[in-house]
Formats: structure tokens, C-alpha cells, sequence
């Protein structure tokens, strides 16, 4: 059986009781570690499962995965995701091939930050579509999420900007060479994103979206210090929240009032 | 020699219009380093205490020993032309007024094809150049190619004519015959020229032609030289006629009679050929006197020409007195000048229709016209053509030439490699510039600065440029054009050090040979080897010898030569390409092709180029090649390199974020162009076509990490269906022998899988000439081979031609590419056995 277990958003209690059943009795446990981090270190969660876990990269996940897969036909292995385990869109890849190799699967459902987004006050229901924001780099500055805030936007919709985290990502030089190497890991800040925002406003006269726009930043969603932050877009790109996880809300133009009185807490 | 200290040199480089900036070029042989010893000695530029000692322009210990030239070698001199030649100068901006004399940089180039990269880096910092020919040997393959390159630099050649003493004296020939050949010479030059220059263009007539003045005829290694000039001035006053229209009759069919004194176009029994006559007969006179000891006759002969013997010369006689005499009645230094002075055009000249060719950036920025105008005013430009090794080792100067401007000891300027890109900080430095020098055969002199139009040398710039630059200061500039070889580097061997320990010092060495030579590359393979590629097994001999003596210093293994190789396609993918990215969400699919004939060449040409106009490109690739026209104008990139002969193309249609992605494309498709999928070797002549993509909405899910390492196994699956092929490369062959080494030649190359495409006689001569085509890989020994199989009568010279198909198919095993594949393939350290299409290819 191979299990896909969501972990929360917290620290190594939030995973349910179901999953914590599950994670004790497998012969093995693999931790994603590319798509989200806990607040907390693998070593913290092998105390209190009270058993090694192997941590997972994007190679593993992507590349290699089908050996685990095989494995899990005659033995139990838990692919352990922060949030929950289907919220990163790449894990129903590896259900499928699962599938393919006659595998069975069972997925722990956990909260994720689509709906921990919550927590600001901004009503689920009046969220769009959720977009990421990737780093730009010299030479690669995608900005077509910009156009799906924008969508969201007019449709008085508010958006969830997911941001770019890089955990062991292969550097751009060394992707065209054999020997593979690694960029340290870096994890985008609401300040950040505000800013790759900015630069995309400047360069579009006439958007709906200005600096003064009204943004919310979120950190660390779920743990004990978790922040909320809600300024003009202008200031969220002076803002300092903290150590990672962070998230970006672009909330819709006209408000509930509920809304409004909620998120004035945070002003 | 001249005496001129420094200033007085630097007083005459700001009188641009009185500089001629040339290279000398020829066949191997041919005579170009003994005719500018000639030169030298009549007008050579030495300061002070160095006045006196011998200075040859080959200046290397080897190029002594073996009577050859390795390295291009520059000296300037001063020449002064007297009233009477001024005139001949019509042109105002081809001299100064009242200025007489005249600043001439001269490079000396080398003429084996191996080195002729040397040439190439000497042609782009001059205006002129003197293209010498054996009157005894014609017009050899390497004469055509250098002149084909000075052609497309917009280099003016004049011509000169070298070993008549050999034609007079060995040969024996009649003056008719001789005159034959000459006549055939010229025209056979002027054909090389009209095939590459069109008359029409900016450069306006380029021929050469005796009766204009731009032919000589000499003996460079005797020291005389002389042009119909100089022959017109000693019968104008007698004839009283117009020296220009004297000239005009003294070259072709032009007909004296002596007894009526008419002239006649045609030939009859009574006349007699007017250079024949006039030219060819009082040289004939003097040679048949003296080698035939007619003491009377000499001394009347002598008076004629007025030359005076000196004392010390008296009891001369021979071929000693024939080379006194003939020296002081015409100096070759004062005809071969003459011909400099007024037929090579001056930088202000020269500039003006060599800018669009040198500068890349738009051709009416600050520095276009700078150029164009060759103003030392406008912002400097200099473009470094190679690196000179200085006495401190490992250290070189920048040689160049200020096209703009002017360049300053303890300027600030930017420099700029060949992969910068404007607005870009690639391959951009901006220093100073420690030392500004003028760099005279060996010597070199500080100087304080240096003006547009002229050649020098930099200090300190060689640690932030390879081989060659761009130095400006101006901000906007765009890069002076690269330099295009005529030969490739296609043979390579991979060199180690005896001792293990000494690894470091040949990495260092490396380093250094880079630099120092503008066609060798070194190549450090991911599996660890070094590789030094050249044009040629001499042009290898000389670097590996270099890297180890003067460069690395330490003993070094080198392992057997070895050709590099392209991969290509034989016809289209059978089925559509799929790959999808490690995380599923993206899928590409493409096709390869093969490129029509003619296209990759076109591409090595620069015909068709990345920085064209899409429009105007895909005009003439529909035009010529009958390719769509809607995809010939989204072509994504060339490659590898972003300039190669293959071609990635978008034949999609309306995929959404498709641009987003068109980066990390083309960086998968510059890595498989530069490694193929068969043995990691160059692609050559395949077309690339993305057919459709389908991509994640998210654009973090698509990044390069995602789509560069899939657009390669996308395009390695696209060519392992479309047939793979091998492609090697292969020389081009010319053989110079007696009638009776014909068969041996015949012989060595039918076992070197050779074979001849033409055969004829050098007229007016015994030796035959023998033309084949030679794979590279099959001429490891050849010259050995063939001098010990025809008693030491022929001399090849073979310079890289073609890319060829290997026949065969490389995945089947037994067949020759298969055999090449594997080697390549164990060498380079990769997986033995054939790619497995299934590690590529992706199901649907």
C-alpha cells in the first residue's frame, strides 16, 4: 500500500490521528521537502513518530519514484506531504503511474494553506483562481500569473499568490552539464513578491492593480507565530514577517464588511 | 634603416591620411617573409640604439630552423615619395597635404594553411594587402584563400609577381612565355577577385592590373622589383609621352614596330610585343651578359642603365654581380613602397566601406561613425585581434587596431569579449588601461596614446579577454565582429603531463596556448581530459610543442590525433516526438529533419544568421530553399553556440505562455546541438521543429529546471528516429610533383580513401598539379606517406573543405560510423553500446 499523508501546516502535531496510525506501522516514510517545509525539522518529527523517515527531493519525487512504487507493492511506504497531500498539483502524477503499477493508494487529507488562508478574514468562497509566484532570474521574468490576479481581480475576486520556494534546485548552468549542482535553498518573502509586483505595475500603464492596492501578506499560517500583515502593496514591499513560509492574498476591490472589519485588525 | 625616436612616430600616426596599414599574404613559399626582409632594410623604423641589427620578421627560433612562418609579425616603416609620385595620388583623402611621407604598418603573414588564422587576425587590422605569387607556381590553392578572405574583410590587394630569377634563370624562359604567364597570374587573380567582389559594391574596383601600377614583378630574395611605373619614367622623356599613357601601352596587346615606329594591336611579323620589348628585353640583356661573363657588354649594359659598380662590389661576378646589379638598377624597396603609397587606401579611405562590415551596432550610433569616419575625436574603438606573448611569461599584449578615437595609456575603458551583449554585463570589464605600446617585429616602445587608424599593442587588458575583444569608451557600443576562420579546428589530440603532480601547471599552460594562438582551442571534457583542437597536424605540432616548452613547462603525454566529428539526420522523425518534464505537467513535441543542401554551409558562411532580420532571412530561405514562410520567420535560435548549423523552429500554433518557456527551449537545444545523441559530438545540418506544447498554468511549474532537461531528451528523441548519421571532415588537397610522381600520389591516396577531382600542368612548367579531396582522418602521416612513395617530389598542402557524410549507419553494429561512434564514445568516458530511444522518447 502506499500512502500519501498530508502533515498540516504547523509543527509535527497536526498530522491527524488516522495519519499518525499509518506513519507507526509502515516500513517506510518518505518526506517531501520540496513543494513546503514545516516550521519544524525532519529530526523533530522522527522523535516524535519515534522512527527514521527518509527525506524526498524533487529528483526523488520526479525521477525515482517508481522504485518506492514497486516496493509498495509487497510492503507499506508513506509519502509524508507538508499541508495536504494533493494541494501541490505533482503528487496525482505519481498516483497515476501508482496506478499503472497496481499499486493501491490511500490519501490522509490535512489542512492546507488554501483553506488556512482563511485565517485573515478574506472569505473562501470569494477566492479565484490561486496563482504562484515564481523568482525572476536576468533572464527569465514570467509574469503571466499577473494576469490571472488581474482576471480574479475584475471578477471582484480575491487571489492567493503561492510563493516560490527553492529547497535543492539544480542551478542554471549546471542543468546543460552532467554534474549537477545545487542553488542554496531560498524561500520568496511577501517582500519580495510585493516587489516583483511593483516592477510588473511599472512596466503596464494602465492596470487595475496600483501600488496603493490593498495587499495581505501571511506568515508562517498555522504555527504558533504566525503573522498577518494587511497595507498597500507599496508598503508589503518594505515588510518584514519573518522566517519563511510566507503568502500573499490580493483581496478583491469592493469588500464584505465583515471582511473589512476582520482584516482591520491587521491594519 | 630610418632613425625616428618615438615622438617623431607618434607626430606621423596623427596624419591618418598618410598611413597604410598591410598585410602581406601568399602560398606557402611563395616568398613573403624574404621580400619583406626587402622592405625592411630600405625603410624599416628603428630607434636609435637598435638601429643595425638584423631584424627578420620571423622572429622564432623554429621559424628560422624550418624556413617557415608561424606567427603573423608586424614592423612599421617610413617611406617618403618624391614630387613627381605625389601626383599619381588623385585621391584627397589618401594623403595629407604637404606631407611626403608616409607611415606603413606591414604584417607578415604566415602562408601554410595551418596557420591561417594568423592571417585571418592580421587581415582585420589592415586596409591592404601585397598577395604575393610564384611566377613559377601560379596561383595555388592557398593564394585563392587568402585572397578570398582579404576579399570579404573589404582588403584592397595589389599584386606582386616573386621569383623571376628562378623563371630567368632555371626555367629559362622566353619573353613571350614569360609574358604569357604573368598575363595568365593576373587574370587568375583577378577571377578569385571578381568571383568575391562585386564591382558595384562599396569597395568600388579592386582588380589588379599591371598598366594602373598595382602589379610588381621581382625577385624578392635578388632585392629588385620594379612596376611598368618605373620602366614608363626611364622612356617617357625619350618617347616624349604621358607617363599614364605610356604605361597603358606597355601591358597587353600592344605592339611596337622598330623599323615603321608604329603601334599595332595585333601581332605581325615585323613588330614585337611592347612589354616584351621594353620591359622583358634590357633584364634579359643584363642576365644573359653577366651569367654569361660578357665583360664589354656588361660594362656598356651597365652605363645604359646607369648603374654604377661600387668599389667594394668590382670583382664580383655571376650571380653575385647579377644580384648587385639588378639590386641598385631596381630596388625592390623603392617600386614595392611606391606601389603601397598609392594603390593600398589609407584608414579614412578605408573605413568608410569597412565599418558595416567590422561593427555589429546599429550604423549611425557615436561609435559607427567614429569608425566610419575614423575620427581619433569620436570615442574610442579598438578591436584586439590576438595576444602577443610577452618576455614575462604568461603574460601578453593585445594587439589591435584603433578604429576610433584614441586609446591611452591610463584610460578607463570598457572591455568587452566576444559574448558580450549591450545592456548586458557578460563578458565586460571596464579598467585601465595600464600601457599603451607600439609593438616593431620584437621591440616593442610605451607610448603615450594612440589615434584612430592605426596598430598597437595594450598592456594588461590579456587577463580579461581569451583571444580577441572589443576595448571602447563608449557606453552604448555595441562589439566589433568576431573574426571569421577559414580553416576549423578539427583535429584534436588530449594531452596529460608525465608526472600527475604537474596537472595544475598544464591547466595553466592551457590557459596560455588559448590565448596565444587566435585558432587553437582548448577543451577541458567533463570527463576530465584536456583536448587541444587545431587546424592541422603542423599547426598541432607547433602548439603542443609550445605548451610544452614555453607554456606548461613540463613534460607532456599526448595521445594519438583524433578528427572530431558532426552528427546529423538522413531524413525526417518517423513519428511525433514526445518527452514530458520530470514533474509530468509539460509535454513537447517535435520533430527533426535534415536541412536542405547548401543551408549549413549558407549558416558557416554567415548568409544566413541569427542577427539578420527575420523578415529579410526568411525571404531568401523561402526563396532559396523553399521553406515555409510563416515558420522560416520564427526561427527560435541557431545552434550550437547560438550561431551553428542547426535550427530550432516554431511551427506551433497559438500556445498560450509559449514564450515563457522559449528560453529554457533554447538552452536544451544549445546543449544537444553541442552534444548529439550518438557520441556527444556537434549536430550539423538539422532542422528542429516544435510541433505543440502543452505547459502547466503555473509558471513556477515550468521553469528551466523543468523544460531545459526535456527539450534535450525531446530533441535526442527526435534524432535517433530520423536516421542518424556521422559526418566527417575533410580536406581539400593540393599537390605540386614532377609528371613522374603522378602515379605514386595516386597510389596513397586511393589508400587513404582519397580521390582526385582534377589533374593538370602548370603552364610554361614541368610540375603537375593534382587536386583531392582527403577525409581529415585519413591524413595523419599523409605527407610522409607521400614523400617517401614519390622519392620526395610532392608536396601536399591540404586545408579543411567540406563536411562529408560517413557512410553508414552508426546504429548498426559492424559499420564504420558504428566503429567511430563506440571510439568516440569510450574516449569521452560515456556508456558504451547505442542510445536507447526509450530513455527519450515519452508515451503518450
Amino acid at each position: 500500500m502506499f500512502y500519501l499523508i498530508g502533515l498540516g501546516l504547523g509543527d509535527a502535531k497536526d498530522i491527524t490521528v488516522k495519519g499518525l496510525e499509518i506513519v507507526k506501522k509502515c516500513d517506510k516514510v518518505l518526506l517531501e521537502s520540496y513543494t513546503s517545509i514545516l516550521t519544524v525539522g525532519h529530526t523533530v518529527l522522527e522523535e516524535f513518530y519515534g522512527r527514521p523517515i527518509v527525506l524526498a527531493d524533487r529528483e526523488l519525487c520526479e525521477s525515482f519514484i517508481d522504485e518506492f512504487l514497486q516496493e509498495a507493492r509487497f510492503s507499506d511506504i508513506a509519502l509524508l506531504v507538508v499541508g495536504d497531500p494533493l494541494g501541490a498539483t505533482t503528487h496525482s502524477d505519481m498516483l497515476l503511474r501508482a496506478k499503472q503499477l497496481e499499486v493501491k493508494t490511500e490519501i490522509i487529507h490535512n489542512t492546507s494553506i488554501m483553506n488556512a488562508v482563511s485565517c485573515c478574514g478574506l472569505q473562501l468562497y470569494n477566492f479565484g483562481e490561486t496563482v504562484s509566484i515564481p523568482f525572476w532570474t536576468e533572464t527569465w521574468k514570467p509574469d503571466s500569473f499577473f494576469d490571472k490576479i488581474l482576471g480574479n481581480f475584475s471578477r471582484n475576486l480575491h487571489t492567493l499568490c503561492l510563493l516560490d520556494i527553492k529547497v535543492k534546485e539544480p542551478t542554471e548552468e549546471s542543468l546543460t552539464k552532467k554534474v549537477r549542482q545545487y542553488m542554496p535553498p531560498k524561500f520568496m518573502s511577501v517582500k519580495e513578491a510585493a516587489s516583483q509586483l511593483l516592477g510588473i505595475i511599472k512596466n503596464r500603464q494602465d492596470s487595475d492593480l496600483t501600488e496603493d492596492s490593498l495587499a495581505v501578506g501571511l506568515s508562517r499560517v498555522g504555527a504558533q507565530d504566525q503573522k498577518i500583515s494587511a497595507i498597500s502593496l507599496k508598503e508589503m514591499s518594505n515588510c518584514d514577517l519573518g522566517p519563511p513560509l510566507h503568502s500573499l492574498v490580493i483581496p478583491a476591490r469592493n469588500l464584505h464588511p465583515l471582511e473589512v472589519d476582520y482584516l482591520n485588525q491587521y491594519i | 634603416m630610418v632613425n625616428f625616436t618615438v615622438d617623431e612616430i607618434r607626430g606621423m600616426m596623427d596624419k591618418k591620411r598618410n598611413i597604410r596599414n598591410m598585410s602581406v599574404i601568399a602560398h606557402v613559399d611563395h616568398g613573403k617573409s624574404t621580400l619583406t626582409d626587402s622592405l625592411v632594410s630600405k625603410a624599416g623604423i628603428i630607434a636609435g640604439a637598435r638601429a643595425g641589427e638584423t631584424r627578420f620578421t620571423d622572429t622564432r627560433k623554429d621559424e628560422q630552423d624550418r624556413c617557415i612562418t608561424i606567427k603573423s609579425t608586424a614592423i612599421s616603416m617610413f617611406f617618403e615619395l618624391e614630387e613627381k609620385d605625389l601626383v599619381f595620388i588623385t585621391n584627397p583623402d589618401q594623403r595629407e597635404k604637404n606631407e611626403k611621407g608616409f607611415l606603413i604598418n606591414l604584417i607578415d603573414s604566415p602562408g601554410h594553411v595551418d596557420f591561417s588564422s594568423e592571417v585571418t587576425a592580421a587581415l582585420r587590422v589592415t586596409d591592404g594587402a601585397l598577395v604575393v605569387v610564384d611566377c613559377v607556381s601560379g596561383v595555388c590553392v592557398q593564394t585563392e584563400t587568402v585572397l578570398r578572405q582579404a576579399i570579404a574583410e573589404r582588403i584592397k590587394p595589389i599584386l606582386f609577381m616573386n621569383k623571376m630569377d628562378r623563371a630567368l634563370l632555371e626555367l629559362q624562359l622566353e619573353a613571350e612565355e614569360l609574358y604569357q604567364t604573368f598575363q595568365r597570374i593576373v587574370e587568375n587573380v583577378n577571377v578569385i577577385i571578381a568571383t568575391y567582389n562585386d564591382d558595384g559594391g562599396p569597395m568600388g574596383e579592386v582588380r589588379v592590373d599591371p598598366s594602373k601600377g598595382s602589379v610588381g614583378f621581382g625577385s624578392g630574395l635578388h632585392g629588385w622589383a620594379f612596376t611598368l611605373k618605373q620602366f614608363s619614367e626611364m622612356y617617357a622623356d625619350k618617347f616624349k609621352i604621358d607617363l599614364v599613357k605610356l604605361m597603358n601601352r606597355l601591358w597587353g596587346e600592344n605592339f611596337f614596330n622598330p623599323t615603321t615606329k608604329k603601334w599595332a594591336k595585333q601581332k605581325d611579323n615585323e613588330n614585337k610585343r611592347s612589354f616584351c620589348m621594353y620591359v622583358l628585353d634590357p633584364i634579359y640583356k643584363v642576365f644573359s651578359a653577366i651569367m654569361n661573363f660578357r665583360k664589354e657588354e656588361i660594362d656598356s649594359l651597365l652605363v645604359k642603365i646607369g648603374v654604377t659598380i661600387k668599389h667594394e662590389d668590382a670583382d664580383k661576378d655571376g650571380k653575385a654581380l647579377l644580384k648587385v646589379v639588378m639590386r641598385s638598377w631596381l630596388p625592390a624597396g623603392e617600386a614595392l613602397l611606391q606601389m603601397i603609397a598609392i594603390h593600398l587606401p589609407s584608414p579614412v579611405v578605408a573605413q568608410k566601406y569597412r565599418m558595416e562590415m567590422l561593427y555589429e551596432g546599429p550604423h549611425d550610433d557615436e561609435a559607427a561613425i567614429g569608425i566610419k569616419s575614423c575620427d581619433p575625436e569620436a570615442p574610442l574603438m579598438m578591436y584586439v585581434s590576438k595576444m602577443v606573448p610577452t618576455s614575462d611569461k604568461g603574460r601578453f599584449y593585445a594587439f589591435g587596431r584603433v578604429f576610433s578615437g584614441k586609446v591611452i595609456t591610463g584610460q578607463k575603458a570598457r572591455i568587452m569579449g566576444p559574448n558580450f551583449q549591450p545592456g548586458k554585463k557578460e563578458d565586460l570589464y571596464e579598467k585601465t588601461i595600464q600601457r599603451t605600446i607600439l609593438m616593431m617585429g620584437r621591440y616593442v616602445e610605451a607610448i603615450e596614446d594612440v589615434p584612430s587608424g592605426n596598430i598597437c599593442g595594450l598592456v594588461g587588458v590579456d587577463q580579461f579577454l581569451v583571444k580577441t575583444g572589443t576595448i571602447t569608451t563608449f557606453k552604448n557600443a555595441h562589439n566589433m565582429k568576431v573574426m571569421k576562420f577559414s580553416v576549423s579546428p578539427v583535429v584534436r589530440v588530449a594531452v596529460e603531463p608525465k608526472n600527475p603532480a604537474d596537472l595544475p601547471k598544464l591547466v595553466e599552460g592551457l590557459k596560455r596556448l588559448a590565448k596565444s594562438d587566435p585558432m587553437v582551442q582548448c577543451i577541458n571534457e567533463e570527463s576530465g581530459e584536456h583536448i587541444v583542437a587545431g587546424a592541422g597536424e603542423l599547426h598541432l605540432e607547433i602548439c603542443l610543442k609550445d605548451l610544452e616548452e614555453d607554456h606548461a613547462c613540463i613534460p607532456i603525454k599526448k595521445s594519438d590525433p583524433v578528427v572530431s566529428y558532426r552528427e546529423t539526420v538522413g531524413e525526417e522523425s518517423n513519428q511525433m516526438c514526445l518527452s514530458k518534464s520530470p514533474n509530468k505537467h509539460n509535454r513537447l513535441f517535435m520533430k527533426a529533419c535534415p536541412m536542405p543542401d547548401g543551408l549549413p554551409e549558407d549558416i558557416d558562411d554567415g548568409k544566413v544568421n541569427p542577427r539578420d532580420d527575420f523578415k529579410t532571412r526568411a525571404r531568401y530561405l523561402t526563396e532559396k530553399y523553399e521553406y515555409d514562410v510563416t515558420e522560416a520567420r520564427k526561427i527560435w535560435c541557431f545552434g550550437p553556440e547560438g550561431t551553428g548549423p542547426n535550427i530550432l523552429v516554431d511551427c506551433t500554433k497559438g500556445v498560450q505562455y509559449l514564450n515563457e518557456i522559449k528560453d529554457s527551449v533554447v538552452a536544451g537545444f544549445q546543449w544537444a546541438a553541442k552534444e548529439g545523441v550518438m557520441a556527444e559530438e556537434n549536430l550539423r545540418g538539422v532542422r528542429f521543429n516544435i510541433y505543440d506544447v502543452t505547459l502547466h498554468t503555473d509558471a513556477i511549474h515550468r521553469g528551466g529546471g523543468q523544460i531545459i532537461p526535456t527539450t534535450r531528451r525531446c530533441l535526442y528523441a527526435c534524432l535517433l528516429t530520423a536516421s542518424p548519421r556521422l559526418m566527417e571532415p575533410v580536406y581539400l588537397c593540393e599537390i605540386q610533383c614532377p609528371e613522374v610522381a603522378v602515379g605514386g600520389i595516386y597510389g596513397v591516396l586511393n589508400r587513404r580513401r582519397g580521390h582526385v577531382f582534377e589533374e593538370s600542368q602548370v603552364a610554361g612548367t614541368p610540375m603537375f598539379v593534382v587536386k583531392a579531396y582527403l577525409p581529415v582522418n585519413e591524413s595523419f602521416g599523409f605527407t610522409a606517406d607521400l614523400r617517401s612513395n614519390t622519392g620526395g617530389q610532392a608536396f601536399p598542402q591540404c586545408v579543411f573543405d567540406h563536411w562529408q557524410v560517413l557512410p553508414g549507419d552508426p546504429c548498426e553494429a559492424g559499420s564504420k560510423p558504428f566503429v567511430v561512434v563506440q571510439e568516440t564514445r569510450k574516449r569521452k568516458g560515456l556508456k558504451e553500446g547505442l542510445p536507447d530511444l526509450a530513455q527519450y522518447l515519452d508515451k503518450l
